[in-house]
Order: C-alpha cells, then structure tokens, then sequence
C-alpha cells in the first residue's frame, strides 16, 4: 500500500474536494479520529481521508482515484457494526454513504422500495408504515443502522426467525465495482438472469465494491401481533422451551433468551417490567392473521408450560408489547450500568444444542474470570454472549478475546458458525478455520479474485491473515502507521 | 476418448458404473452424445471423476434428474456426463432444529417423503418431483407454486458441498439457519447449472407441514379481472402460499372454464376457511364467479399449466416481470402469438412476477423464423419493464436464432470473470449458460 507524503496528500485532497465538494472531504487527524473504529472499539486505524459523496458518480470517481494512487478504500454506514469490518486498511480512504439516505421509490403495488446506501433501517420503515408496509430485516441497531451496511454483513435480527435475513429482502443493487465501473446486480425482479450476483454481494462485507442503489422488498403489515414473555427459574428450561415451541409445528415471528444478569441490566436502565429473580425469560411473538392467532399463542404457552415456565405474561396493548422489546433491543447498551465495557459474540448453533453449549459459555467465561451477559435469537440458534470487562484492568481484555475464540470454537464443534449477522471483519477473520478448509478459503478467495482482484477495496478482512490460523489472541491492536509517524495520536 | 482415460474413470468408480455406447442414450441431448455417462457412488469418487476431466481437459454435463437438460445452449460435443442418481442418500435431519441435508442425487419426492414422516417438508416444489433431484432443483433454481410465501432455492438453502473444477471438495454456507461467515456459496450456486462447480451435498431449511391445505379455483370472464383480483389480494392481510394467474388455454387443462385465478392457503382450517371466504368476496368484487376447491393433485400440475395446454408445445419460455405487469404481459404476448398466427398458452406465478408460456404444436407456420419472431417478440415485452426473458425449451434450430438466455448487460462481464476464476479451464458445462458461459 502506498504511504502517502504531506504533499501527496495535499494534492490528493485537492483533487477529491473537486470530486464532493470541500464541505465533503476530511483529512484532519483529528476529525478522522471519529471514523476509527465501528461499534467495536477494540480495533482502530486511521483514514487519509473520509469522505462523503451524494451521488454514485462522486462513489465512482473516488474509487477510480483510488484505483490510479493504489489506495485502498473502504465503505463506510453509520459505523454500528460489530467485527471492525468498515474500518479503513493501513490509511486510504473511508467512503461514508451517510449522505446517501433517500428512499428513493416506492412500488407498493410490487412491494419494493428503492434506496440509498446511508438511509437508516428504520427510517425505511417509517416512510411506508403509513401505508401499511415495513422493511422486515430489524437489526437491534435499527435506529442508528443503515441498510448499506446491512447489506454488507447481511444483517439480521429478531423477526428473521419468520422472515429471513437482509439477502432474503433484497433483489438488486447498484453497485460501484472495485475498479470505480457502475453496474446493477439484479434488478426489480424475481430470479436472476444468470448467477445471483445481488445474492452474491449481499454480505460480502464490503469486499465486492460498494452498493449506492439498493431494491428492497417491502411487506405488508401483519394484522395481528402477539407478544409474550414466557418467565423461567432455570435457563436450561427455556432452552428447551425454544426446541418445543418448534417441535409443535410452530415458527414465530420471533424467540429472544434474556437471561438473569441482561434482566438485572435491562430493569436497572429501563424498568421494563422483566422479573428479576427469573433465571431466565423468552420473548416469543406471533404475527399474521388474526383469525387462528388465539390457538397458536395457546399452543405456545402450552409449550413453555411443559418445558418449565413459571409464568407467561403477555402484553395486553402496544405500550406493553413495545415495552417488553425495548429491554430487548436496548440490552446492549443496558450493559453500560454494570460494566465499563463489554464484547459481544455471535456465534450461531443448531437450536437442539443450545443447553450444551450455554453451559460451555459460562464455564469458559468462568474459567477466565469474567461476567457474561446473554441476550439472543434463540428461535435461531443465534448467540449473543456478551462478555464483560473492564478495559482499564490489564490483561482483562485479553481475557475476553481468548475466551471469545473458545466460545467459537464450542460454536464450530456442534456444527454451528462463528457469526450469525455481525460478519467476520476483522475480528474473527482468524477464526475462520474453525468453520472452514483451506479449500473452502482458497475457493472464496478465487471468488473475490472476480470482483475485487487488485484487494484495494475493503483489504484485511474476512480472510485469515496469520500463518498459523487460529490462535486466540490473534486480534490485539497495533499502532497505526499515522501514529508511529507522530501524526496522529490516541486519545 | 483415449481407452487410457476410461480405464482411469471405471478405476474410479468401478467399472459398471460408467456407460458408453449405445448405453449413452438416455444422455442424448439435442443429437449430442456424450462419451461416457460417469455414476461416482461418493463425494470422493466425484471429486476424482472431476480431477480425471479437468486434467484431460474434457467437458463434464452434471447430471441429475434429467429433467432440465434441455435447457440451455447445447451442451458442448464429448465429455463425459457425470450422473448424480447414486448419491441419493438422507444424510441428516434433526427436527428441532428444522435443517436437513441430503446428497445431491436424492429425488425431491423421495426428500419430501423422509421429511414428511416426522412433520416436516422444504418448502420447494417443482415440477417432476418424481425425477428432478435436489441438487437439479438447486442448479436450476427451479421453483412451485409455493414460491409465492415460502421463497425459492436461495431462501431456503444454507450450505453446501461442491467439487470444483479442480477436483476439490469445497463447503459453503453451514448447517445453521442463521450465518455470514465467508462468502454466501449457496447464492452463487443456486442457478449457475452446473457451470461452477458440482453440488454434491446440500443443507436446507425445513418447515413445519401445515395443518391445512386448500386450493382456490376462481374462474374469469377476462384475465384483466383476474389480473385486478390479484393487485387487490396483494394490497390486502391474506397470506395465501399460491397465486396463479392462468389464462383460458392454461386454466383449460386444470379443468377450469376461461381464465382463472388459483390461490392457495395453509395453516389452522379457521385460518384456511376464513380466507378462501375472504378470498372469494375479494374476487367477486372484480368479476370473478363462484369459486371451487381443486384436488391436491392440482398442486404439482400448477407449475407446468402453460405447457400442459397443448399435447406436445413446440416451445416454452420462461419470464420475470413485475408483479403488476403480468396480466398484461399474458395478454401482449398472446396477442403477439395470435399476430402471427401462432396459439399461446399463458400460466404465472402471479404474486411474485415469474410467466411462463407455451406455443402451440399444432398451429402453421412452425418454421424457425416465424417461431424466433414470436419468441423475440415475447422478450421484447418483458424486457420493456425491466424484466427478462429465458428460453425454456425450443427446437435447436430456434436456439442459433433467438438467445436462449438474455443479456444480462454490464453484470455479465461480472459473470464471466466469476467463471474464469473458478473453471479456468472450462470443464464445466461449457457454452451452455448466460453470457457464453
């Protein structure tokens, strides 16, 4: 990678502010400081420049420059994700779409929308609600999130139990290609003519360019919603439940484990009405017709009866029901009233092993002296412990991630994945042996040969860097190049 | 082929397992006769079948169920055909967790039959489910009725194996409902017919089997109503599984008289009795008459009405349009059918934009041109919103004059490249997909 002198980057940022304009062009060390990190604080690096095009033409023209100065380039969302999969390479440029927010259509004849990169998932939701649609993709940080960068970990969330992930809403995508050429993958319509590129690209972390038009499927609101908490004294009980509501022929909408310690957490910031004596609660929600909604929801309780429930609430309006999930999607933000820091896993099992592997969790989080928080889709096999520390302790950090890489392993040896929707960036890129051979690597590579072959976009991430693959630990952070050259420092 | 090449081949997967000669018939397609038709009974002995090819440089057809063999460019002269059928194994399915993986060659039906049997069913349902084996399904990306609610290939399939080019046994995706670690494979898989790579295992996503299953039958005096019917039942809270939009020659051969619209429900019975009520009102309103109930067996007939229209259809075509142009492409191309003096039989998936058409076999002219020009004439039309159009099934003749795949524009440099990282030697059904692929 080039290393770029004062004046290189002088000239370099007269040149970008040509393409966005001066308002949109940042080079200061210390305004690029903000995009040093996503939503995992534990790896930073620096930019040359972050910038903020308005147009797919200011997106093609900036990686066309990047192409000529062999720089890399690196997309960037609203910086919510969790895997360091947004963060710039060793300088280069962090293109931020947040500037990129419009809808710009909508069908709702054929149920699709039309957007930007930028805008904010749930903002997508707002515009058609009126009309009765939702956008279903509803990642916890839906608030902040924006469907560009769900699109680069296909992100998912605690209705896609019953509706699926990001790529299972998406049909196309205008896509700035690595070497700066626009082209659309997919369009409007169903079945793709030829290999599914959009089906491709969906949850290439960034890797495969950069998506500036993305069509989005729409979905009618459900007539009917209902959400109960099903409250249990053992969390093993509420494992089970997860597999008997299924063993009923039964798929909610929704199946979220809150445990003891996210309930002490979530009551303390929210008072979200959860039991705090409870081992542990299941949030299950129900939608669709309302006519049989009433048998189902029996069937349901009649099921987490059986497996042990001490108590089955359910919420009697919106106010309520929104209640209950406030303490669910807030539960990460909730650990700041009981530890300075934590660090969230995303490891996914098949549901059937969830006691198993829960135990492992917390004799692995024990072992290593710490706390953990669990709060997941269990309806998915999708795990969130969530370890906490405190950074400010030495050695507690790197406690957390080598308990981390056990977590995954114990994800990996019951036949499950190492990342359910927060993507491999550069956080687990060296647990990637875990799950798969160095065939399968070697086929992925091959594939981003296709897209990407000079690497410059979005370099350093989902592959295994080191020699030998695998060793927890692998993540510690290292200076900067900006840093060691005394122009920018930490704070 | 080199004597010294088969010996190796028969080495691999015993010698009763390859055919040649007059054995070869079955695999004749469209006057090509492969050189051997190869039945590896492991993913090993594929993977070794594969690495025999690529370093003899010979074509290999993947094959499974036979059912699209048809479809594509011709596939290119000698070479071997690499038959799935052997490879028909359950390899696990665990309720709880709602996933199952099999081998390839498994048949559909015989799939579907295993999961049934503990309540459970994948959510795909193609035609020839009889013959058309999973691994065929996915490269095919073939499709029912169902697709409507439940999604196609991609939704459903969440990992796989697959022998490359190379002859290396590469796994994609994983055995969990729920993961993004690495590249999405089975994306890249799904539809690509064999030209990247072998699917030799596959890990679905299951559903529990409903309660209750109904069919709809609504017929028309004009598919324009029918067409009103179905905007009005996607603006409104049914969740039906099924909405078939079939013009009077396609709903002829369900027994119904004229157009018709088809809509399917599942669930609770109060669920199902409460929308086919509904449903009916809804339909009323536009003009539709009394509905009735079809038998279940109308369900695997729903995805070949068009074809089944006319007793031996000279050519079949496959679109993608938006849902809100379907009952006027059905129309149009009839119309531009009729124009030139050629009878039409028109069936879509209506709810998620999927036509399919069929022309008549026994209406003159037949000759090529004139058949191209109806063909060319249909594509136009889907193309005009956006949407595009693949040949199913057409006399060879028809293929050199009407591409049987469309241009996929500037995506199809993309695809290319894809190709030639990860066949480079182009082994694998080589000509027969979009792009020259």
């Amino acid at each position: 990678m080039a290393t770029l002198t004062a004046s290189a980057k002088r000239d370099l940022r007269h040149e970008l502010e040509a393409i966005v304009g001066p308002g949109a062009v940042l080079s200061d060390p210390d305004e690029l400081l903000v995009y040093e990190s996503d939503g995992l604080t534990l790896f930073r690096a620096l930019a040359d420049f972050v910038l903020f095009p308005t147009s797919v033409e200011h997106v093609a023209a900036i990686v066309k420059l990047a192409n000529r100065e062999k720089l890399p380039f690196v997309a960037r969302g609203a910086g919510t994700g969790l895997s360091g999969g947004c963060l710039p390479a060793e300088g280069g440029i962090v293109i931020s779409l947040m500037r990129m927010n419009r809808v710009l259509e909508v069908d709702y004849d054929n149920q699709i929308a039309v957007v930007e990169p930028g805008l904010v998932n749930l903002h997508l939701s707002w515009k058609v609600g009126p009309h009765g649609y939702y956008y279903a993709p509803d990642p916890s940080s839906q608030q902040a999130c924006t469907i560009g960068g769900n699109i680069a970990n296909n992100s998912g969330g605690p209705h896609t139990l019953k509706y699926g992930v990001t790529t299972n809403h998406v049909l196309g995508l205008e896509v700035v290609m690595p070497d700066g050429e626009i082209v659309w993958l997919g369009g409007k319509t169903r079945d793709a003519n030829g290999y599914d590129l959009a089906g491709v690209f969906v949850g290439s972390e960034g890797t495969f360019g950069i998506a500036t038009k993305i069509v989005v499927r729409i979905l009618k609101k459900p007539q009917a919603v209902k959400t109960v908490l099903a409250v249990f004294d053992e969390i093993d009980r509420a494992s089970e439940a997860v597999s008997a509501v299924i063993g009923r022929g039964l798929v909610p909408a929704a199946m979220e484990m809150i445990d003891h310690l996210t309930i002490q957490a979530v009551e303390d910031a929210f008072g979200c009405g959860y039991p705090r004596d409870a081992d542990a609660a299941l949030l299950i929600e129900l939608d669709g017709l309302t006519v049989g909604m009433e048998p189902q929801a029996e069937r349901i309780v009649a099921a987490c009866r059986e497996a042990g429930a001490r108590e089955i609430r359910t919420a009697k309006n919106e106010a309520e029901r929104l209640l209950l999930w406030k303490g669910r999607k807030s539960a990460f933000g909730a650990y700041g009233r009981i530890s300075p820091a934590y660090m969230v896993m995303d490891g996914v099992i098949p549901r059937t092993k969830l006691p198993y592997v829960l135990h492992r969790v917390n004799e692995i989080v024990a072992a290593a002296g710490l706390r953990v928080g669990n709060v997941f889709h269990a309806g998915d096999g999708n795990l969130h412990p969530n370890l906490l520390y405190d950074p400010r302790k030495p050695g507690d950090e790197a406690r957390v991630v080598a308990a981390g890489a056990e977590i995954m392993k114990v994800c990996a040896e019951v036949g499950g994945s190492i990342s359910g929707e927060h993507g491999i960036g550069l956080e687990k890129s060296d647990f990637m042996p875990f799950i798969f051979s160095a065939a399968d690597l070697a086929f992925m590579h091959r594939l981003k040969g296709a897209f990407n072959p000079t690497g410059l976009c979005n370099p350093g991430k989902i592959f295994p860097t080191k020699k030998s693959c695998g060793e927890a630990g692998a993540v510690a952070y290292r200076p900067h190049p900006i840093e060691e050259k005394g122009l920018a420092q930490r704070f | 082929m080199p004597d010294a090449l088969l010996d190796k081949v028969r080495a691999a997967v015993g010698a009763p397992n390859v055919l040649t000669g007059v054995e070869l018939s079955p695999y004749v397609v469209e006057g090509r006769t492969p050189e051997a038709a190869v039945f590896p009974g492991s993913v090993d002995e594929v993977a070794a079948v594969i690495g025999l090819a690529a370093e003899a440089a010979r074509p290999v057809t993947p094959w499974g169920g036979g059912t699209a063999a048809s479809v594509g460019m011709p596939a290119a002269p000698g070479g071997f055909v690499l038959g799935l059928r052997r490879l028909s194994r359950l390899l696990e399915h665990e309720p709880g967790d709602l996933t199952a993986s099999a081998e390839a060659g498994m048949t559909v039906d015989a799939f579907q039959t295993a999961l049934r049997g503990r309540g459970q069913w994948v959510s795909l349902d193609p035609a020839d489910a009889r013959l058309a084996t999973l691994g065929g399904v996915l490269a095919t990306n073939a499709s029912g009725p169902r697709r409507h609610l439940y999604g196609t290939a991609r939704d459903l399939l969440i990992g796989l194996t697959v022998v490359t080019a190379d002859g290396a046994i590469v796994r994609g995706g994983g055995k969990v409902v729920k993961n993004v670690a690495g590249y999405d494979l089975p994306k890249l898989f799904v539809g690509s017919y064999g030209t990247l790579g072998v699917i030799v295992e596959a890990t679905v996503k299951l559903r529990p089997l409903p309660d209750h299953e109904r069919l709809l039958c609504i017929p028309f005096d004009r598919l324009k109503d029918a067409g009103a019917a179905v905007r009005a039942l996607l603006a409104g809270d049914l969740i039906p599984n099924a909405i078939e939009l079939l013009d009077a020659a396609a709903g002829a051969a369900l027994g119904a008289e004229g157009p018709a619209l088809v809509v399917g429900f599942d669930g609770l019975r109060e669920q199902v009795d409460w929308q086919c009520a509904e449903l009916t009102r809804l339909a009323a309103s536009c003009g539709g008459r009394e509905g009735r109930p079809l038998p279940d067996d109308t369900w695997p007939r729903l995805e070949t009405a068009a074809r089944a229209a006319f007793p031996a259809a000279t050519a079949f075509m496959a679109f993608s349009v938006l849902p809100s142009q379907v009952a006027d492409l059905m129309e149009q191309g009839a119309g531009a059918a009729r124009a030139r003096g050629l009878a039409s039989a028109w069936a879509a998936h209506a709810g998620v934009g999927v036509v399919r058409a069929a022309l008549a076999s026994d209406v003159r002219p037949k000759e090529p041109a004139a058949l191209a020009g109806v063909l060319t004439d249909w594509r136009d039309l889907a193309r005009a919103g956006g949407g595009h159009g693949t040949l199913e099934w057409v006399p060879l003749a028809v293929k050199s004059q009407v591409p049987v795949w469309d241009d996929p524009g500037a995506a199809g440099r993309i695809m290319e490249r894809i190709k030639a990282q990860l066949d480079p030697r182009n082994i694998l059904n080589p000509g027969r997909f979009v792009a020259g692929i």
